[in-house]
């Protein structure tokens, strides 16, 4: 599904990510830990298709083609989805609106007839019930007063609309209560299927209690240090990320 | 426009038989404190950053009487089917198409200042202001007694049409009377000339009043449309303004308000799209007098191309001010590297009891944002076209007419698409 080789990439002339290896095949889950600045966000950035990035050397393949060349839109719309670390704030962006657009752009780009206003709501309330989300969710503007636990729900939801091949899930426990990331994972969890992959990108061991990952992969100062399966996380909750730094 | 020009068009206005000569001394006071000038931006502070070169560029003769309507004249369909209208040609109020309820009273300027005693006014905030009194060359009155609650609202529109480039320099007077209320919808629009239009107006407010104005400036792209309003508000009326500027080469809405009685409120919406060469300014001054007094000023702009614009609002809170609220936003979008926004919001407090706010921004389309629609398969036309539609919805919102508002929406996508 991802292949991402020799990945080398600088940010205002600075390195941050010096070389990842990184594959995940069809229906695997993979989780990257790693402490604040190590490049998490910035390899689900570079993946997703951001600008501002300086990518010196290696390749992103997604489904065995590469991607670099693509513009996010291209990349969303060929089954990569993020969660955002922090979803934007869009006054007067209406939710349902914005939704809409986005799966109709689906639809459209894959040859199937856009849906109808009517058909829309009857999907998205749907799966507003799954993530115990109020309706009134889509009268508001998108993520405009939001409380932080909205915000990633309303980033789930996203992702259970566009119904992706690959979703990266980018710090998306931090700043959710217990509660809300139960109904995260929950959401998560359901949309695992044998043709789905996940990256969940995470500083704490605490989401991947929820969302068993296949492989965990450490990375440390732009490099994935050690990979293992999901015991290393346990490892890492208890002896910290030290014991990994050289 | 030279000084030449403007001597040789107010010599024309001095002649006309028809005008009452108790106004020559108070037009040619005018005059001349405008000559002294000009439209230096030394002297007019405010104006430093205005594009005025439509106005040099062009020369317009004043409008006369045979500027009227053709007798065949197809006017536009109405922007929105209400039966209490009024309309200008060129700047000549045309009686026989207005249509207002017998409780509003018309009158013109002339009946207008004998039978209230008023003082002709005399702004001087502009160079436009000064030209408006020289000049005021047409206009109208609207009185409306106390206790008086006119729902549907009243569309004022002017039109601009013919051959020649005119300037004309209407004056209306708006008297709401205590408790009363009403709605006003000024619609400006012209054919393919370039007149340049400096309409003042001047709304007195009485207590407990409610005055709710939208003014849609729609004037051709070759046109100059200059409008100013003075506001004079007593104790608890409210002022609420949605301004949308849409049109001519060079436009510019300019708001005073004196808050004069207790609890008085001024609330101004704006919401400026330039293309072009386009430029557009907004002007506002909020004198709080009276304590208790409420003020909003939330001001948008939008530029394309090589367009430029200027907002230029002043909050002054007297000394007895106290308990004043007031907010004042201006925001702004750059969508080309050619275009250019000037913002200078003003706080001036001699209070000390009060609550005040301002801010300023201008910039480009949030690339996060850009970025957040786009990975979600949104091309970025169609994403930067949504956020531009995010923010201007709060403007737009502060219409409740629907069909009005669906025009504005119309027009506005049509300038987004170009």
């Amino acid at each position: 599904m991802l292949e991402i080789k020799n990945l080398h990439a600088k940010v205002d002339k600075k390195p941050i990510l010096k070389g990842i290896n990184l594959t995940i095949q069809e229906g695997e889950i993979h989780a990257v830990m790693g402490k604040n600045g190590s490049g998490k966000s910035t390899l689900s950035n570079i993946v997703t298709g951001k600008e501002g990035y300086d990518i010196t050397s290696g390749d992103i393949k997604f489904e065995n083609q590469s991607i670099l060349d693509w513009s996010p839109e291209i990349r969303s719309l060929n089954g990569i989805f993020m969660s955002f670390q922090y979803p934007v704030v869009m006054p007067g962006v209406n939710n349902t609106y914005f939704l809409k657009a986005a799966l109709n752009a689906k639809r459209k780009y894959n040859g199937e007839k856009e849906l109808d206003a009517a058909s829309f709501l009857k999907i998205i309330k749907e799966k507003l019930k799954e993530l115990k989300m109020d309706p009134s969710y889509l009268q508001r503007a998108v993520n405009d007063g939001f409380s932080g636990g909205e915000k990633k729900r309303n980033e789930i939801l996203q992702m259970l609309t566009l119904e992706p091949k690959l979703a990266l899930l980018d710090e998306t426990d931090s700043g959710l209560d217990i509660d809300a990331l139960k109904i995260i994972s929950d959401g998560v969890n359901k949309s695992r299927s044998s043709k789905r992959s996940f990256l969940v990108i995470t500083h704490y061991q605490r989401l991947l209690k929820y969302i068993e990952p296949d492989v965990v992969h450490v990375l440390i100062d732009g490099k994935i240090v050690k990979s293992g399966d999901k015991d290393l996380a346990l490892q890492l909750e208890e002896k910290g990320y030290g014991w990994l730094e050289r | 426009m030279r000084d030449s020009n403007y001597k040789a068009e107010f010599e024309k206005i001095l002649a006309r038989e028809y005008f009452s000569s108790n106004f020559d001394l108070i037009r040619k006071n005018a005059f001349k404190q405008f000559l002294d000038n000009g439209i230096s931006k030394k002297y007019w502070g405010n104006l430093r950053f205005t594009n005025i070169s439509a106005l040099k560029k062009n020369t317009f003769r004043v409008s006369e009487a045979s500027d009227s309507p053709p007798e065949n004249f197809e006017y536009p369909e109405p922007i929105i089917k209400e039966k209490y209208k009024i309309v200008f040609y060129n700047g000549h109020y045309q009686r026989n198409l207005t249509n207002l309820p017998d409780s509003i009273k018309i009158l013109t300027n002339h009946e207008y200042y004998s039978e209230t005693q008023k003082k002709v006014m005399q702004p001087s905030s502009s160079p436009f202001d000064l030209l408006n009194t020289a000049f005021m060359d047409s206009g109208m009155c609207l009185v409306i007694d106390k206790n008086i609650e006119i729902n549907n609202p009243i569309l004022l529109t002017f039109i601009n049409s013919g051959e020649d480039k005119l300037m004309i320099f209407p004056r209306i007077h708006i008297d709401l009377g205590k408790s009363s209320s009403i709605q006003l919808l000024e619609h400006h629009l012209g054919s393919e000339t370039g007149n340049f239009s400096n309409a003042t107006t001047f709304f007195t407010l009485r207590e407990n009043s409610f005055l709710k104005h939208i003014r849609l400036q729609m004037d051709t792209s070759q046109a100059i449309n200059m409008g100013n309003v003075h506001l004079e508000q007593d104790q608890n009326s409210k002022y609420y303004l949605s301004h949308f500027g849409l049109g001519s080469d060079l436009g510019s809405i300019s708001i005073c308000s004196n808050l004069n009685g207790k609890g008085a409120e001024c609330h101004l919406s704006s919401l400026g799209l330039t293309s072009g060469h386009q430029h557009l300014d907004a002007h506002t001054l909020i004198n709080h007098k009276s304590p208790h007094c409420t003020s909003s000023q939330n001001f948008k702009t939008v530029l394309k191309d090589s367009s430029s614009g200027v907002f230029n609002g002043k909050v002054v809170v007297n000394k007895n001010a106290q308990k004043t609220d007031s907010t004042q936003s201006n925001k702004n979008i750059l969508l080309s590297n050619n275009s250019k926004m000037n913002s200078n919001p003003q706080l001036v407090i001699d209070a000390d009891d009060v609550k005040c706010s301002h801010g300023s921004s201008t910039g480009e389309i949030d690339p996060d944002a850009l970025f957040y629609l786009r990975s979600r398969g949104i091309n970025e036309k169609t994403a930067k076209s949504m956020l531009i539609h995010g923010f201007i919805s709060e403007i737009l919102d502060t219409v409740d007419n629907h069909g009005l508002k669906n025009f504005i929406k119309v027009n506005f996508d049509k300038w987004i698409e170009n």
